[in-house]
């Protein structure tokens, strides 16, 4: 029989809060990180809006450690480490003999620090560029950064499959440590609010339109959606083999009962395998969690408000469910959090498992219309209570990635 | 319950000595030299300026449904490798599942030159220039995502950026992937372009060999930083033997594990990487002696070949000095996140052909590196198990078994 994976703890920052009943009380009173984005200029970018974590200072979880050689992205990743450690009860045990791995999704690491110091050899010359921020220029770098500071010497791996990036790291930890390879891994993932990967997206056309009208926020399934909001953030959960967490005592919060994968090699131009793509994970995901559709008590959207990739959302949901979507549940966090990509998946299951403690599943912030084909019960901002035994989370890229996960109540206490 | 087996049917390459596993092979065993001044930027503002490029590669020649011109280097060198691998699988694509055939590839940088434009747009003050296609083209997961799409794989899609060691973490998951039974083909492998963030970096940590690559030489100097791709067809053993596939060797499995020392330094006493190959000696049952060929990470720095040294011979012991062990970046340079998945294909090919290739360009032993690293001339050798090692920034460890593939059953 394969080895049960659990969760034991989660470490959060995050625009709306730093810790995951923050976080749960922000989504439920409906406040939205969304403003004005302080952390660069903006001017001149069709889309001025993000989702910004106000003040960061990762000092405040690291205490006098030397953070110096650690960009934002390192320091998002660190905090969380500490926190998730804290939170699983492995704070005080670490630097023992047991290896605890960390396997992290993000999708640009720090492109500010690589494009940084870029400019920097070239403007002043190579022999300007520094060393230090060159090891921060590796895509592996907050993963690596984040080991040393919390000596974390059990396998250590990143992710990189875009938005989905986050959800994809749990899966692949959750793999790890079924195959028998690893007992405690802490996995989730981290991207950082930048100009670069700003710039980009707003060149690409995906962020919302500001024009003050109803829609310049992020609204996701909504009719009035222009585009998402970009955020930041890092999330990390504590994945144990459950055996090995029931002996140490640990709190066990849920199972991670599967997840499943698949990609649409049209990257979202053609409807038919977008919805097919969404659908298979979906499907992928309760095969191996060994739950069937009506089973699912709610569903964590992905949708973040995008014009084209909510829609195919809504009908991959209906067919990965066998349409058994009449009356489910439904949240999507990415209308108060933005698309904060790789921190966006893992910050839906550190949600989904606070919904699980306290029966509250956030409603959907704005949502007043939603688009007449949509077959779901999208019930709008207002929350709804509920009891999780198997939640559903998803992950859909912005470019043909598709990731499912099913997180069940547990019983192994 | 028994684990499926997984096998090497495909070996597709792209490396500054030759594309295509035989041309690949032959140069490799012949010691020949990758490495020359660099052409793809100016570096005359540098204190180096050798490199190990790619001269005259044509994307085009591997594209059926993508167009060249919106791809990025490492992504076309991925998909020529892709390609090459599943034609040397004899792989026919109409005959595949397509939902379940997957990739899952490796690198350090991803797309850089991308990042280099953007640079050079900001600097001049013409970030107006940058268009949707930034997005399109840069992030490193678009690597695995343009092969996919170019063969229409619908499977599990991943990319695993660490750095150096990416290959072997790369194929390491694919494995994974396999003998869960999540797919029923995986190609696995990385991918690298050289990059101008790349160079500046190591010339500023002073890595940079002046002239050539020389791993376990007494007057080594440093690496040589190179580009390329390599990629694997792995199936399961049952599916090859139906298909009637040549196998080239079997992956045994594998060992990964962190330092947690220092971001771009080694443990200075190899502790991480000895817990990375002792994890896949015990994954795979192989004994140390049993061993019969390593390929080393062998960069050509001073710290790297002496601490990689000392790793072997703090695990193997005694057998360390009769296990003959071979640096391929002495003659392709620093291939960076294709570098293990190329040696990964060495290893199945040492193998599948029992002979070893060389470390070049090592005339003067070093007292600190004494083990038997096959200098400057390829050896017959019967090869049952090979180790494929590799090492990377941020404490990143992978050790791979890959060892000839007894009749199946």
């Amino acid at each position: 029989m394969r080895s049960r994976v659990v969760i034991t703890g989660a470490g959060v920052v995050s625009s709306l809060g730093d810790s995951s009943v923050s976080l749960q009380s922000s989504l439920c009173s409906g406040r939205s990180a969304i403003k004005p984005v302080e952390l660069f200029s903006t001017a001149g970018l069709g889309c001025p809006l993000g989702g910004e974590i106000p003040l960061f200072d990762a000092q405040k979880y690291l205490g006098r450690r030397n953070l110096r050689p650690l960009d934002r992205t390192s320091r998002l990743v660190s905090s969380a480490a500490q926190l998730a450690l804290e939170d699983s009860g492995w704070s005080d045990v670490m630097g023992s003999s047991e290896e605890v791995g960390l396997v992290l999704g993000t999708m640009f690491c720090s492109l500010h620090t690589i494009s940084e110091f870029d400019r920097r050899a070239v403007e002043a010359g190579p022999a300007y560029a520094s060393p230090m921020d060159f090891s921060n220029t590796v895509i592996n770098a907050a993963a690596g950064q984040t080991a040393i500071i919390h000596n974390l010497r059990g396998i250590n791996s990143t992710i990189s499959t875009g938005t989905t990036s986050g959800l994809q790291a749990i899966a692949y930890a959750t793999d790890i440590i079924r195959s028998g390879r690893a007992k405690a891994i802490l996995a989730g993932g981290a991207d950082e609010l930048c100009f670069e990967s700003f710039y980009g997206f707003d060149r690409a056309g995906l962020l919302c339109r500001s024009d003050h009208s109803a829609g310049d926020f992020p609204i996701p399934f909504d009719k009035r959606r222009n585009g998402f909001a970009l955020g930041e953030g890092a999330a990390l959960l504590m994945l144990e083999e459950a055996s090995f967490a029931h002996k140490r005592g640990a709190r066990i919060l849920a199972e991670i009962a599967g997840h499943g994968c698949s990609y649409d090699c049209f990257n979202g131009d053609d409807d038919a395998t977008a919805i097919a793509a969404i659908g298979l994970a979906i499907q992928r995901a309760l095969n191996d969690a060994f739950t069937l559709p009506h089973e699912i008590d709610c569903l964590s959207a992905s949708a973040n408000g995008s014009c084209v990739g909510d829609r195919h959302e809504a009908h991959g949901v209906f067919a990965g469910l066998n349409g058994q979507t009449h009356k489910l549940p439904i949240t999507a966090i990415k209308s108060m959090l933005g698309e904060t990509l790789g921190a966006s998946g893992p910050l839906q299951v550190v949600a989904m498992l606070e919904s699980m403690r306290d029966g509250v599943l956030p409603g959907i912030q704005c949502l007043q219309e939603v688009d007449d084909d949509f077959a779901l019960d999208l019930a709008g901002p207002d929350n709804k209570e509920i009891d999780v035994q198997a939640g559903l989370i998803n992950s859909v890229g912005i470019d043909g990635h598709c990731c499912s996960l099913v997180l069940a109540s547990c019983d192994v206490n | 319950m028994k684990q499926r087996r997984i096998v090497v049917t495909g070996i597709g390459v792209v490396t500054p000595i030759g594309t295509g596993r035989e041309h690949f092979w032959t140069n490799l065993l012949n010691g020949r030299s990758g490495i020359g001044p660099v052409q793809s930027f100016d570096t005359s503002a540098y204190s180096v300026h050798r490199g190990a490029e790619i001269q005259d590669f044509r994307p085009e020649n591997y594209l059926s449904n993508l167009d060249a011109a919106h791809l990025g280097r490492a992504s076309q060198f991925a998909i020529a490798a892709a390609r090459s691998a599943l034609a040397d699988a004899n792989m026919e694509i109409a005959s595949l599942d397509l939902k379940r055939a997957g990739v899952s590839m490796g690198t350090t940088s991803g797309e850089p030159r991308e990042v280099e434009r953007f640079d050079d747009l900001f600097i001049n003050k013409q970030l107006n220039r940058v268009g949707p296609e930034f997005l399109k083209l840069y992030p490193s997961h678009v690597i695995a995502a343009h092969i996919a799409r170019e063969l229409q794989f619908a499977g599990v899609n991943m990319m695993i950026p660490t750095a150096c060691a990416a290959g072997n973490y790369a194929i390491a998951h694919a494995f994974d992937v396999l003998r869960a039974g999540r797919a029923d083909l995986m190609l696995a492998g990385g991918s690298d372009s050289f990059s101008r963030i790349t160079y500046t970096g190591f010339a500023q940590l002073g890595a940079i060999a002046p002239e050539t690559c020389q791993p376990f030489d007494r007057y080594r100097k440093g690496m040589i930083p190179g580009e390329g791709a390599g990629v694997l067809v792995l199936e399961p053993l049952t599916s090859a033997v139906r298909r009637g596939a040549r196998v080239y060797a079997e992956i045994g499995g594998y060992g990964l594990s962190c330092d947690a020392h220092h971001m771009t330094a080694a443990h200075p006493n190899g502790d991480g990487a000895v817990r990375a190959m002792t994890q896949a000696l015990e994954e795979s049952g192989t004994r140390p002696e049993e061993v019969s060929y390593i390929s080393a990470h062998g960069t050509g720095t001073a710290t790297n070949d002496r601490l990689e040294t000392l790793s072997v011979k703090r695990l193997f012991k005694d057998a360390a000095y009769r296990i003959p062990m071979s640096s391929i970046k002495s003659m392709l340079g620093h291939t960076m996140g294709a570098a293990s998945a190329i040696e990964a294909a060495v290893c199945a090919l040492a193998v599948f052909h029992d002979r070893i290739p060389p470390t070049i360009n090592l005339k003067e032993p070093d007292p600190d590196c004494d083990l038997d690293y096959v200098p400057n001339y390829a050896r017959e050798h019967a090869v049952e198990v090979a180790m494929n090692n590799a090492y990377a920034f941020g404490g990143n460890n992978a050790s791979l078994i890959i060892r000839k593939c007894e009749s199946s059953n």
